[in-house]
């Protein structure tokens, strides 16, 4: 199992008209969204309209997603030509083409700090930094599960053949530590407005 | 209703793609109606991001509640079929049956690469069969088909493969300009044929 997996999920719910499950697909991603329409548009209110305009359009378009790309690519797509489309409407000119090349290399994270402010790449910076000192500050069991998830895209079943633990644990150890995490990110950034 | 440690920890097997369909139904409701749990997964996206990129930092932009409200107080737009039929059937039927006309009795032996064959993404189109195009990518490198049967003259073949091209390169523009004015949902912006050095090499195959 895998990210794609969960959209996947949340993809073929959402396809049956489950709003709920779409919710969680638009909390997933629009921050890389609304990165994706900044590179196009400046204006922070316009890029916040068509940031709403893609995924109400991704909504619309969705019973014809067949998954022969990742959800995140199609969407990334239709993003890219709402933001295309709102610079034609405004007598604006539109930039180069939004590849599959891109797509792939923002999927990566390696767009976003491009094309971001300098305050939210400092704040990008200061959350890596929590993450990072909470994940070495974990015990140990807790932070190999997690590591074996995130960094190393393992299932659970492979997470517990390789810790020789059952997968319930697995489970577990991998919300126990995420738990941990989020209690200091929480904790460091509470006064921050910027990061919800 | 107050967050518990289950919802929290179905919430964390469900961005693993973890979750059985009955609790993966359970969650959703769970989150429909919390808060928090709608505010931790978020976070908990943020954070996932961050472990596995260390350098994400995306505006901060919430749009989900708008979305939200939009999408339920209008239902999903009629959508019309004979759009994107008719930019797929354009590209596509101009192609393919133009040139299966020079194809009048007898099926292909060249070697050189068929349309059909164009490396790229199956793209889904709305109301219409899925199309195959480059989406911008670049071009992969072709296998070539295996010599049939059924002869035909190679000159003819390689004619029909020129003549197809050629239609290609021609309506692809047109198609790119119809799909980004007309169409209400996502279009192929380019649907590439494959490039001159590619065409030379399979001619000279």
């Amino acid at each position: 199992m895998t990210a794609s997996d969960t959209d996947q999920q949340l993809v073929q719910r959402a396809q049956r008209g489950d709003l709920r499950a779409f919710d969680l697909l638009v909390l997933k991603y629009q921050g890389r969204i609304g990165a994706l329409v900044s590179r196009y548009i400046a204006d922070a209110g316009e890029v916040e309209d068509v940031t709403q305009e893609a995924f109400i359009k991704a909504y619309r378009a969705l019973s014809k997603f067949r998954g022969d790309s990742a959800f995140y690519t199609w969407l990334y797509r239709i993003a890219a030509n709402a933001a295309k489309n709102h610079l034609v409407a405004k007598g604006r000119r539109p930039g180069a083409d939004a590849t599959i090349e891109d797509a792939e290399a923002f999927d990566d994270g390696g767009l976003v700090s491009e094309m971001s402010s300098p305050e939210a790449m400092a704040m990008g910076d200061e959350l890596a930094a929590v993450v990072e000192q909470s994940l070495q500050a974990l015990p140990e069991e807790l932070r190999a599960a997690l590591t074996l998830r995130e960094l190393e895209g393992l299932s659970y079943d492979d997470i517990a053949e390789v810790l020789g633990c059952p997968v319930g644990t697995v489970r577990s150890r991998i919300f126990r530590a995420r738990e941990a995490i989020d209690e200091q990110v929480r904790q460091q950034i509470s006064g921050d407005s910027g990061f919800r | 209703m107050t967050t518990t440690d289950r919802d929290l920890e179905a919430l964390s097997a469900l961005m693993d793609g973890e979750l059985q369909d009955l609790e993966l139904r359970r969650t959703l409701g769970r989150v429909s109606e919390d808060a928090d749990l709608r505010a931790r997964w978020q976070r908990l996206q943020r954070v996932s991001e961050t472990l596995q990129s260390k350098r994400v930092s995306a505006p901060a932009i919430d749009v989900s509640l708008s979305v939200m409200q939009s999408l339920e107080d209008k239902p999903n737009l009629s959508r019309n079929p004979i759009w994107s039929a008719a930019i797929a059937a354009s590209v596509t039927i101009a192609v393919v049956m133009g040139g299966q006309q020079l194809l009048s009795s007898s099926t292909s032996v060249t070697s050189t690469p068929l349309i059909s064959d164009i490396g790229g993404g199956v793209v889904p189109v709305m109301g219409a069969q899925p199309i195959q195009a480059s989406l911008g990518a670049k071009s992969i490198p072709v296998t070539t088909r295996p010599a049939q049967d059924s002869a035909m003259p190679e000159d003819v073949a390689a004619m029909y493969e020129r003549l197809a091209r050629d239609r290609y390169r021609r309506l692809n523009p047109r198609h790119a300009q119809a799909a980004a004015l007309s169409h209400p949902a996502p279009y192929i912006s380019y649907v590439r044929a494959p490039n001159a050095s590619m065409a030379s090499e399979s001619e000279q195959d």
